[in-house]
């Protein structure tokens, strides 16, 4: 990250109704060893919930994760929500048990990246780094 | 990020209940540049205020957040016209700057609900800084015309004292099992409460936690002797019980002292501004002293005891005085052949 530039602000939510949140807190804690400054928001929150928090939060991105199943219809239901409150610039990626053929889907609906078990910090956090700056520089 | 201030403050004071948004980006902007709030001092005669600005802090695992929460819904229950403001501060990394802030989990319930309004501030370490960003959101809700605003610090060092600074009253919050009364014997935490919160009070050891702060506080009296007795609250955020007393007892402190409040805050915002121009002075000054020979030439001359710091300064501050004016003249002179 560009020291000079103010550090992001990152919002991680778990949308739907599954409890695993080991996920979710594994990419708390890197993006937070990336430098970046992260809102996390808790197990079984409603998309609405997770918008108005990234709202009033100001972030630059939210990064869902999601085991239950029920990924087509909740990012969704984010990003639909986001553009209804004027939010399209706040970028939406997301992760968990995804099969790879809702993939495509995902990324035409608007996720800007999808992440799957066995994806590393690494390639993580330098997605996230090369999404962010790039959408800075635009 | 080059957003117009004035834009997006004209369009949170029309529509305070439908600009989450701008509130939202005003706020990050005040953050990131916090020498920009000087742009706000104009419009302040007739900046709306919160009622009250409660400082919440207290060690980790006090139960805090869960307190807020508790607080928020009792508030809203009891006030349903009212809005009320939460910034939760959490700490920065000292490595890598970086930040998880997690005070919201426990208040997600409110998300949703148009009159509660959450900022998390990660704390970003330098000195005074945190103090710079509390101040910014502090101002945007106020105009987003939060009558409560709640600012919740982890207690454990000097930055919520930075913090307490913006706050009408400061709320200790403590719980049982949390260290003995050697800990209350230490500096810092416990001067700087005005109201005391037991929290986790169904827990065992409450009751001897409360007998300590009782003796403890005692002897704050007598010594302080300014006859003010400390109020303590006794509470199970998990449970919800004794909320509403607590926020009976804040409803009290308001109606004693909400008009020493409002000139204490006036007080503190002359300091503000007095502090913008020294700031914006000394700015100036150091680009005189660095753009000008007097550096190099002047400072030589100290050391070799043939001039003095205080004549220097004195240089410094004609020399800078002189720029200054020239420069004006200069813009005169543009402006005129500009008409």
């Amino acid at each position: 990250m560009n020291a000079a530039r103010p550090r992001a602000r990152i919002l991680i939510g778990k949308p739907g109704l599954d409890g695993h949140d080991r996920g979710a807190k594994y990419i708390v804690h890197i993006l937070r060893d990336a430098g970046y400054e992260v809102v996390y928001t808790g197990i079984r929150r409603s998309p609405e919930q997770i918008v108005e928090a990234a709202i009033q939060e100001d972030v630059a991105a939210v990064g869902l994760s999601l085991l239950s199943g029920a990924h087509n219809e909740l990012f969704k239901r984010v990003i639909d929500l986001l553009r209804e409150r004027g939010a399209e610039d706040i970028l939406v990626f997301g992760g968990g048990i995804i099969p790879a053929s809702d993939i495509p889907g995902l990324h035409e609906m608007g996720m800007a990246a999808v992440f799957t078990p066995g994806s590393s910090a690494k390639e993580i956090t330098a997605t996230v780094d090369r999404l962010l700056s790039a959408h800075q520089a635009a | 990020m080059n957003e117009d201030i004035d834009h997006l403050v004209r369009e949170i004071r029309d529509k305070p209940a439908a600009s989450t948004r701008a509130a939202a980006r005003l706020m990050s902007l005040l953050e990131n540049h916090p020498a920009r709030i000087t742009e706000l001092y104009a419009g302040l005669a007739d900046w709306p205020e919160p009622l009250m600005v409660l400082g919440i802090t207290g060690p980790p695992g006090a139960g805090k957040s869960t307190l807020v929460d508790q607080l928020i819904g009792s508030y809203r229950k009891r006030h349903p016209q009212r809005r009320l403001g939460v910034i939760a501060v959490d700490p920065s990394s000292p490595f890598t700057k970086g930040s998880v802030m997690g005070d919201r989990v426990r208040m997600m319930r409110h998300a949703t609900d148009p009159n509660v309004f959450v900022r998390s501030l990660a704390a970003r370490g330098h000195l005074g800084g945190l103090a710079l960003g509390v101040r910014g959101v502090l101002r945007v809700m106020g105009l987003m015309q939060c009558q409560l605003v709640l600012i919740e610090t982890v207690g454990v060092g000097q930055s919520e004292m930075e913090v307490a600074e913006f706050a009408d009253l400061v709320a200790i919050i403590l719980a049982p099992g949390q260290g003995d009364g050697i800990q209350m014997l230490k500096s810092g935490l416990m001067e700087a409460g005005d109201v005391f919160v037991i929290n986790k009070a169904d827990r065992e050891g409450a009751a001897a936690l409360q007998s300590q702060l009782l003796a403890t506080l005692n002897l704050r009296t007598q010594t302080g002797g300014s006859g003010y007795r400390i109020p303590i609250c006794l509470t199970s955020a998990l449970e919800g019980t004794g909320i509403a007393e607590f926020l009976d007892l804040l409803e009290e402190q308001h109606a004693q002292s909400g008009t020493q409040w409002l000139a204490r805050r006036r007080q503190r915002f002359e300091q503000e501004v007095e502090q913008a121009v020294l700031q914006e002075a000394q700015h100036r000054l150091i680009e005189t002293l660095r753009n000008t020979g007097i550096a190099s030439a002047g400072i030589a001359g100290v050391l070799r005891g043939e001039t003095t710091v205080t004549e220097l300064a004195i240089a410094l501050l004609q020399i800078s005085a002189q720029g200054t004016s020239q420069q004006n003249e200069g813009h005169a002179d543009e402006r005129r052949i500009e008409n």
